[in-house]
This record gives C-alpha cells, structure tokens and sequence, in this order.
C-alpha cells in the first residue's frame, strides 16, 4: 500500500560548546562537584535558552536497573543478568547493553531518582508528559502543548510534533495527556511517522482513499478530495477536522516542510548511523525538525506499551522477556539511536540550543518476577538530558542500594515540565497566564 | 609513510568489510611473527642437529600458521545471504544445510519465520497461514520431523509449538499464568525438547516429548538460565546462566549432573550453540565492546574470535559441515545473514 504523503527514502541518498564553557567557567567550583550555588542556577539558567526541544519517550516503562542505573552488588534476585561497564562519568556505571552512550557520557547527564505518582501506564503516561494526573480532571496540557502555545507556528511546519505510528497507548487505552489538554485541540501534537528505512508518512492523511501520489501536486483536486471527506464527519468533528487537514495539507504542499521529511536529502552515513529502526529513523527525523525550527518534537518509541503480545509493537512494558528483549531489541537499538543523535547534534552545534531528553513515565520492579522480568515501578526511575545549557557529565539523585527509592531529592515529571517551559522560554508569568505547571519547580541541579 | 602507517591509513579509508578482512590479515601476521619470536633461544645454540629439527618444526608451524591465515582470511570475508537489511534473528540450518530458517520483522509488529533456499536464496515463510502472532526461535528436529518454536499467543503469553511436519500437526508446551517459553532445541535423536522457563521464580531449563508430554524441570539453579544447546551424542548440554553477575556458559550431562563452567567474563556470554562434530561452541560475547561471535572448544579452552565490527554480530548457528557458522550481523545498520568460514575443528585446536 502507498501512504500517501509520504516521502520514499532511497537506498543511496545521496557546537560550538560556548555556552557550556561560559556557565562553566561563571560557576565555582561547588557547582562542579554537584553543588550550584543559587546564583550560579540563575546564571546558568539566564545563557540557556532552547529553541527546541527533543523528547525521546521510551513508553512502556524501561527498566533502570537493566539499564542506566545497574545494581551489581545487589542479591541476585535484584540485580539482573548484565554485567556493567564503566562511562566517561566518574562514578558513572551502565550495563553492558549501552556501550555507545557510556562512551558519551561527558555530553549528557543522567536523572536517577525520578518518581511518579502512577504506577499504570495511561496514568503514568499523562502525569509523564504533564505533570499532574488524569483525575480530577481537566487533563493538563502536554509539555509540547505549553511549548507550542507560547512559541506559536512559524512557517509551515507545526509547532509540536509527534514521531511514530500513534498516539501511545495501552491496547485499549490512549494517553489522555498526549495533546493540547486545558489549552485545547488546537495545541494537540501533529502526528507523523518513519519506518525503519526513513519513509516518512502522515498517517492523518490514510483516510483519505481516493487518493495518490500523483494528486498531491494538484492542488483543487486535493482540496475537493478534503471538502468531500470533511462532509462525511458529523459537524462536532468538523473543527478538529479542519484543523488537522489544513495542517497536513499546507505541509504536503510546502517546500520546507517537504525538505524537512526527505531523510534522502541525508547521506547514507549518517542514515545508517541511527539504524535500521522506527525509531533510529524517528530520531534522525526530529533532527531535522529541530534544524528546521520546530520547536518541539517526542518520538515515541511505539504505539502500544505492550512488548509481546499480538499487534504490540515492542514497547518497554517487558512483563515478560525482560532481559531478552533488552538484550535482543531494545538495549540495541536505544543504545545507537540516542548516540547518533547525540553525535549529529553536536557535530551540527544544536546541542547549544537543543533541548534532548530521554525518559519513559516509570522504571520496573527492582526485585526480579517469578517469570524471569520485572514489573511496573513508578517509585525510582530515569531520565537523560542533555543541550540547551545542561551541564553535562552529571549524576543527579541516586537510588537505593536495591534501585528501590531515591536517597536524594526526588525528582518528579512536573519538574521536568517546567525545567523545559523554562528552557524555552516559558517563564513563571506566562505559565501562570495560562495555569499550567502549577507548583513546578527547575530541576536546578542540571545547571 | 611506514608500512605500518600504509595499512593504518588503508583501514581508516576502508570499508567496514574491507577492515575486517585486513584486521584478520593484520592478526594473523601478529600470529605468525609471535611464533618465529617465541622460538626457544636454546635452539640456537651449539647443537646444530637441535637446530635442523627446530627449523623443520618451523616451517611445520609456519604451514600451519599460513593455513590458518587461510581460514582467517575465509572467516574475514564472510558471504552475505541476504540484502533486505530487515532485523533478523534465531537462524538454523535444515535439510543437510539445504535450508536456512530464521525470524525477521516482517512489519513493525510482527516477527515471522521465513525458510530460504540457500542454493538460489530464494524465501518462502516456513509457515504460510502463520496469522498475526509472533513467531520465533525455530528450532528443527535432526530427523526432519520436528519444527519447535515459541509463538506470542495473547498479551505478555506465549507457548512452545512443537509441529509435526508429516502429519502438518501441532503440540503445545503450556505453563500457568502468564510467561513465555524460550530457546528450544531437540535432543539429537529427535525425541525430546529442552527449552527455557520461568515458572515461579528463577528461570530454569525444562524438557518435554514431541508430543508435549512428559513435561519435566532439568535445572535447578539460581539466576536467569537459557540457550540450551546438545552434544550430537545426546550426553551433553550446553546452555548460559547468570548466577555468576552476568551470563557465562556451563555444560552439564543430560540428567543435570556434572556441571562446568566454560567462560569466565565480567559481562556477557551467551547463545552457544555446539557445532555439529560436537567438538567446538560458538557464542556471543560482548567482551570486547559490543556484540561478536567466537568459537571455542567445548571445554571452553581456545576462544577464537570470528566477527569484528564496530556493528553488531549475533545469534550464530553452524551450518551442518561444521566449518562455517550463519550470524546476523549489522551493517551500515542493516542486518543480514552473513556466512563465516571458522575453519575445520583440527585447524582450531592447533593454533
């Protein structure tokens, strides 16, 4: 079947550090070794400004034990069948499954005393991406929603991407906090995909039957075609609707935002670089949107949380095949497309004004199941920052012995949300004009 | 420019594939020049006859070596079975090697197996009404008879298959509650199955009949066990846990008894698959940086690496003649199936 819309990727297709330096040398030497003093937070938190932001969103749950945060010296029943390896980071150690990222540790820093107040994945997944849960409602605004609205559209492109092949969801449940929330559809995120060998499609535009590639150029026949379709929806749908196919459209027929998902227009090199996967691709694409000026974009790691089971497409809810599917699919594939991502920015400077974060809405059961996996453990989990004036190679929180709980300030997803609306701008005044991230504090120890 | 800056700068301007040919060249010259190095000096004194028989045993060395530069340079230039570039797993051969099954992602959410022609490369799945569940980690039975693989059944559930191919017929391995089954293998004599579970705490090896009888624990250990793997005289099996930290390799006899550890690493061993004259192991190791494929004798004494790439090498299987392996290598972020040459079990043992 041809998606239409999307753009066939061929075979052969054809930082500057300153501001880190700048806050580094600004900030005294308590702040190197953990301990930023309040005017160095200001400082740091002054310079750094991102024009955009990547957020990676590992959904499912990835195990922080098995990952980014191993426990070698716990009892067996905890601590997991991976050896560890050390990172560029003293004190730093990883398991044998992200060699790539332990060799870019100095570019980076890790969170290890993340907590969430669910511990279900649409739940979780909401307060992951908003801060605050689904009930009481009204369902706050995604991250990128904020981000949005403040930032508005500038061109064609929308302001708040999604990468992959829905909205994320458990099999029967979506996320709630996906989209525009209390700030309304408008700001939802607008939804592309890329396949594992850099198709980009819009799957907004599948519905569309009677079309084909080569009636895209036509414009009134396009339109006659969205005319044709927008009568067949009952008028309540017809606003969303409108939203929506206006968008796709005035991206189908924009030249920037062509060029923006032509992964061809890469070389092969650094196509490969990601790898062969949804997500690899997914993660070269939102770097070319970041480049194109899109001021958010998440890529999702899949659709569904479920990792095996019928339709699933390998989320990280690993209930079962923990320690195989990590060392077999997703240890793999996270480990390269993250670095990739991480080289390539650097390499490009965006990391200067480029907000990268990688995090799922929990981490898994330190104790080991009786089936050989780990289960749901929203009470200590991970995130990874990096760009945008974080000060790389850090350790902020730790983890119990066991991975259990943090021992030192938790770290919560309201406080990641407002570490990003700050970091783009949205400053206490203008989120509290639009009441979201009430309450939220910067995670000042990045700075 | 030194010869030594010529072949660095040759491998910087390489090709991944290129670069390993050269490395193995590279390695297999450092062999040689250890052995003429490593020559007693003792030879080299007043017993001329001493030394007449040391020159024999060197040149007799030397052949040896520039036979084993053959096998390297077999193993260093590897065929490539498939250009899809599709993510790929769990291959094994068939049919006197005839045929190469293996698991690839046929879309974003589904693995298949799919059963290639190895003479003209030609695939087919293995099973044509295979509807939308996951099926992988084939297993084929000595005799032909037998296919043992896991199928994803419901969410976070999956069973071990075993399906008769003359009568077109399946049995089913079930456990309680929700799990999966992993790794099958068949015993030599194509009667039994020992395959991976975890059924109410550590993961532990289990056996079963064709006909899904006889279900019974093998393995009572602590840590995570799985990859089983047989001796071709049945007595043996061979199979990886984690008690240890991280997964080495053990073998023990059939019954469970006798176990011995085979490798010894602070990360991970694991996937061994014994080679069909039963005298060498091939597994993956991370012991170097990242996923590749090594053979050892099945004692766990001389390792030997087969694959070198900055890219990942997995899941090997030997193809029946015991002188080649099959693995899923990464390249340029493809994964295909690539064939290694690691040369004849005498050869190995020699160096």
């Amino acid at each position: 079947m041809i998606d239409f819309g999307s753009f066939k990727a061929r075979d052969c297709g054809g930082s500057t550090r300153r501001s880190f330096l700048r806050t580094a040398s600004a900030v005294p030497l308590a702040l190197r070794a953990g301990l930023p003093t309040p005017e160095a937070i200001a400082d740091a938190k002054h310079r750094a400004r991102a024009k955009s932001v990547i957020l990676l969103w590992l959904w499912g749950g990835p195990s922080h034990i098995d990952l980014v945060d191993p426990k070698p010296d716990a009892s067996m029943d905890y601590r997991g069948p991976f050896g560890t390896i050390d990172t560029r980071t003293t004190g730093l150690k990883f398991t044998e499954l992200l060699p790539r990222m332990a060799e870019r540790s100095d570019r980076y820093s890790v969170v290890r005393s993340m907590v969430n107040t669910n511990n279900g994945h649409p739940g979780a997944g909401t307060v992951g991406l908003t801060g605050f849960e689904e009930s009481p409602g009204p369902v706050q605004p995604n991250f990128g929603a904020i981000v949005s609205k403040h930032r508005g559209q500038n061109g064609s492109l929308p302001p708040f991407f999604y990468i992959g092949r829905g909205i994320p969801r458990d099999l029967p449940t979506r996320i709630e906090g996906y989209g525009g929330g209390t700030l309304g559809k408008a700001f939802d995120p607008f939804l592309v995909s890329a396949s594992d060998r850099g198709e980009v499609s819009i799957p907004t535009l599948k519905m569309m039957p009677n079309m084909s590639p080569g009636r895209i150029s036509d414009r009134r026949q396009l339109l006659n075609q969205l005319d044709e379709d927008r009568y067949r929806l009952d008028a309540a749908n017809v606003a969303e609707w409108n939203h929506k196919y206006q968008s796709a459209y005035g991206l189908l027929t924009s030249a920037e935002a062509r060029a923006a998902f032509d992964l061809t227009q890469e070389s092969a090199k650094t196509r490969s670089s990601y790898g062969r996967s949804t997500f690899g691709q997914g993660c070269l694409l939102a770097r070319r949107l970041a480049e194109a000026g899109v001021p958010y974009i998440q890529v999702n790691w899949s659709e569904y949380v479920e990792t095996f089971t019928p339709g699933g497409d390998w989320g990280w809810d690993t209930h079962i095949y923990n320690f195989e599917l990590l060392q077999d699919r997703h240890g793999p594939i996270f480990d390269r497309a993250f670095s990739a991502l991480l080289d390539d920015m650097t390499d490009r400077g965006l990391l200067d004004d480029t907000l990268l974060i990688a995090m799922g809405e929990f981490g898994r059961t330190p104790r080991i199941s009786n089936r050989a996996a780990r289960e749901h453990w929203n009470q200590c989990y991970f995130s990874i920052w990096a760009g945008a004036g974080v000060q790389p190679g850090r350790v902020v929180g730790q983890s119990d012995a066991r991975g259990e709980v943090p021992v030192s300030r938790p770290i919560t997803p309201l406080m990641a949300g407002t570490t990003i609306a700050e970091l783009t701008g949205v400053g206490a005044q203008q989120r509290a004009e639009m009441k979201v991230l009430d309450g939220g504090s910067v995670i000042d120890e990045l700075f | 420019m030194s010869s030594f800056e010529h072949r660095t700068s040759r491998i910087e301007h390489s090709t991944s594939h290129e670069r390993t040919s050269m490395l193995n060249v590279e390695r297999s010259l450092f062999n040689v020049s250890v052995v003429f190095v490593a020559r007693p000096a003792a030879l080299h004194a007043a017993y001329d006859w001493r030394r007449s028989m040391c020159d024999v045993t060197v040149a007799i060395v030397s052949l040896c070596i520039s036979l084993s530069v053959i096998a390297d340079a077999y193993a260093a230039d590897p065929e490539r079975l498939t250009t899809d570039g599709t993510f790929k797993r769990d291959p094994v051969f068939t049919d006197s090697g005839a045929t190469l099954v293996y698991g690839y992602d046929e879309r974003p959410d589904l693995v298949r197996m799919l059963k290639m022609n190895v003479a003209d490369r030609s695939v087919t799945p293995v099973f044509e009404d295979a509807g939308n569940r996951h099926n992988l980690e084939p297993a084929w039975s000595l005799d032909g008879h037998w296919v043992a693989y896991t199928q994803c059944t419901g969410n976070l559930t999956a069973r071990l298959v075993i399906h008769n191919r003359t009568q077109n017929r399946d049995a089913f391995v079930s456990h309680s509650g929700r799990g999966g089954t992993r790794s099958p293998t068949f015993s030599p004599d194509s009667k039994t199955v020992v395959y991976a579970f975890a059924e109410t705490g550590p993961q532990q090896l289990w056996s079963v009949d064709v006909a899904a009888q006889n279900k019974k624990q093998l393995t009572e250990c602590s840590g995570i066990t799985n990859w089983p793997t047989f001796t071709p005289d049945g007595k043996t099996i061979v199979f990886a846990n984690s008690r240890e930290n991280n997964y080495e390799i053990y073998s023990m006899s059939a019954d469970g008894s006798n176990e011995r550890r085979l490798t010894d690493n602070a990360i991970m061993d694991i996937r061994p698959r014994v080679s069909p004259d039963g005298n060498r192991i091939a597994f993956v190791s991370t012991r170097d940086g990242n996923y590749e494929v090594y053979v050892m004798n099945l004692d766990g004494s001389r390792v030997q690496r087969i694959t070198n790439s900055e890219e990942r090498d997995d899941y090997p299987t030997w193809h029946p003649n015991g002188t080649q392996l099959v693995a899923v290598s990464e390249r340029d972020g493809d994964f295909d199936l690539y064939l290694y040459d690691v040369g004849p079990t005498q050869l190995a043992s020699g160096m």
